[in-house]
């Protein structure tokens, strides 16, 4: 196969996952919130509501494509994919399994937190195009939030990466095999427990999730950045924003918690042809632990949420990740 | 402590989730009214199917919404005959004054509580019409024992 049909191959993978994941979490999402609140959810369209989403999206692609008439046009228009773009070309990195990735990149987890970086831009450009005060708070809340909160996110990470002694996300896993006085799987969550609480804060806080859902806002923004925009326009805001939350997990997971990886079952070919299955339930189970989050935590205030950021997550990270090269200069030497 | 409120919250949210729903869905479940449940008033009757309403009024006067109309007529035996028995659902609220005042159990409390209507003229009721109200002339013209 030439090296373009290869390529396009993968991109075209890479979007039918990204829509596919975009389906399934969108129904998951108003499940899992009517269920922790003691409600049902859509249970009219197909078994338990299963179509419902098929049919919102099918409402979004023929709604009037509306832009408003004082808005930016050029800005409007190319914000939401902007927004879609860099959100699509983070699964580029991600290692499904130990032979199942789109690349095999050395730098992946710094690739991933450079493109996921890109989103901010889009978001803050969508509320600035809208020539919408609820949407230039949005924008600029998500802007405000989503570079201070990077920096830990980034950081809280690094402890992982001293002790894999690799950025390639397909290394981390790797070196996640085996066990810990002989019980305990050797995956990152237990030594970096601290470095995953960080993670998992400033992963809310990159994804727009409650608590830190302040660029949305619903009950003071109606719904932020993506106040203006209606039918697919709107439909790529919001499939982003799903597709980010897998990333997130997907990293969580492959960091903190072996990856494909069943422990024990390292090197039995059944588990390693099924590794992607496990990849994705793994990281099924951390999106529902943010939807978890969601339907339990209030939103918090910006200027909360800020001083968190700077004042808090950023000095413990700093601190964590300081810890873990001390102790693993000991420990080695 | 200082933290222990969020997995406090997490665990209550979890415990709710494996409770299960407690809503239904409207209109094709409901859920069974409770025995003394008020619903829209309506009149009882005797073993001949006839209303056992004797147009005192009483239900009338006590009402606070004064929602309940009867409009009687005395008949030529001296009994009384009522015309029309008018309940304005729409001002009710159900509060049950009326059945506890009724002095001859003749009204009660029914189990109806779909009222809502695109019609406003639905909302005024006529419960009765036309019909003798119960008492010791309808009874002897029925044939039995006057002075009931």
């Amino acid at each position: 196969m030439s090296l373009a049909a290869s390529i396009a191959l993968r991109a075209v993978l890479a979007l039918a996952l990204m829509l596919a994941n975009g389906v399934v979490l969108i129904y998951m999402l108003r499940k899992v919130l009517a269920h922790l609140h003691l409600r049902l959810g859509p249970m009219y369209r197909g078994w338990h509501g299963v179509l419902q989403t098929t049919n919102d999206i099918v409402k979004l692609l023929t709604k009037e494509d509306f832009v408003p008439s004082a808005a930016d046009k050029w800005l409007f228009t190319i914000a939401p994919l902007m927004v879609f773009v860099p959100s699509l070309m983070a699964y580029l990195a991600l290692p499904f399994g130990p032979s199942l990735r789109f690349a095999n990149l050395d730098g992946g987890l710094l690739y991933t937190f450079a493109v996921m970086s890109l989103v901010p831009l889009g978001v803050m450009m969508a509320g600035w195009a809208s020539n919408s005060k609820w949407s230039l708070i949005g924008g600029m809340r998500a802007a405000a939030q989503q570079i201070s909160y990077e920096v830990p996110l980034l950081l809280s990470t690094m402890g992982v990466v001293l002790m894999a002694g690799s950025l390639n996300l397909s290394e981390i896993v790797r070196s996640q095999q085996g066990f810990w006085l002989g019980v305990i799987p050797r995956w990152y969550i237990l030594p970096q427990l601290g470095g995953f609480a960080i993670f998992l804060v400033a992963g809310l806080a990159e994804l727009n999730q409650t608590p830190f859902d302040m660029s949305e806002a619903d009950s003071e923004l109606i719904a932020g950045f993506s106040n203006e925009y209606s039918g697919m326009r709107f439909g790529f805001l919001f499939l982003a924003e799903f597709s980010n939350s897998f990333v997130v997990s997907a990293l969580a997971v492959t960091l903190f918690f072996g990856g494909w990886l069943i422990p024990g079952l390292e090197q039995n070919a059944v588990a390693l042809s099924l590794a992607p299955v496990v990849f994705v339930i793994k990281t099924y189970i951390g999106i529902f632990v943010f939807m978890w989050i969601r339907g339990t935590m209030p939103r918090i205030r910006i200027d909360q949420m800020l001083s968190l950021g700077w004042k808090g997550l950023i000095p413990l990270s700093l601190g964590w990740l300081m810890i873990t090269a001390l102790l693993l200069k000991a420990v080695g030497a | 402590m200082w933290g222990t409120g969020f997995f406090h919250g997490m665990a209550m949210t979890m415990r709710n989730m494996l409770r299960g729903p407690i809503t239904l869905r409207y209109p094709e479940e409901r859920v069974a009214l409770p025995e003394r449940a008020r619903g829209m008033l309506q009149h009882k009757y005797d073993e001949t199917g006839a209303p056992k309403c004797t147009a005192c009024m009483i239900c009338v006067n006590t009402c606070p919404d004064f929602i309940l109309t009867i409009d009687w007529h005395k008949t030529d035996d001296g009994g009384k005959h009522i015309d029309r028995y008018l309940y304005e659902v729409g001002g009710c609220m159900f509060c049950g004054l009326c059945v506890e005042a009724c002095p001859f159990d003749a009204i009660e409390m029914g189990k109806e509580y779909e009222l809502a209507s695109t019609d406003v003229r639905s909302l005024y009721r006529t419960l009765l019409c036309d019909v003798p109200a119960a008492g010791p002339k309808r009874k002897a013209a029925e044939g039995g024992e006057p002075g009931a």
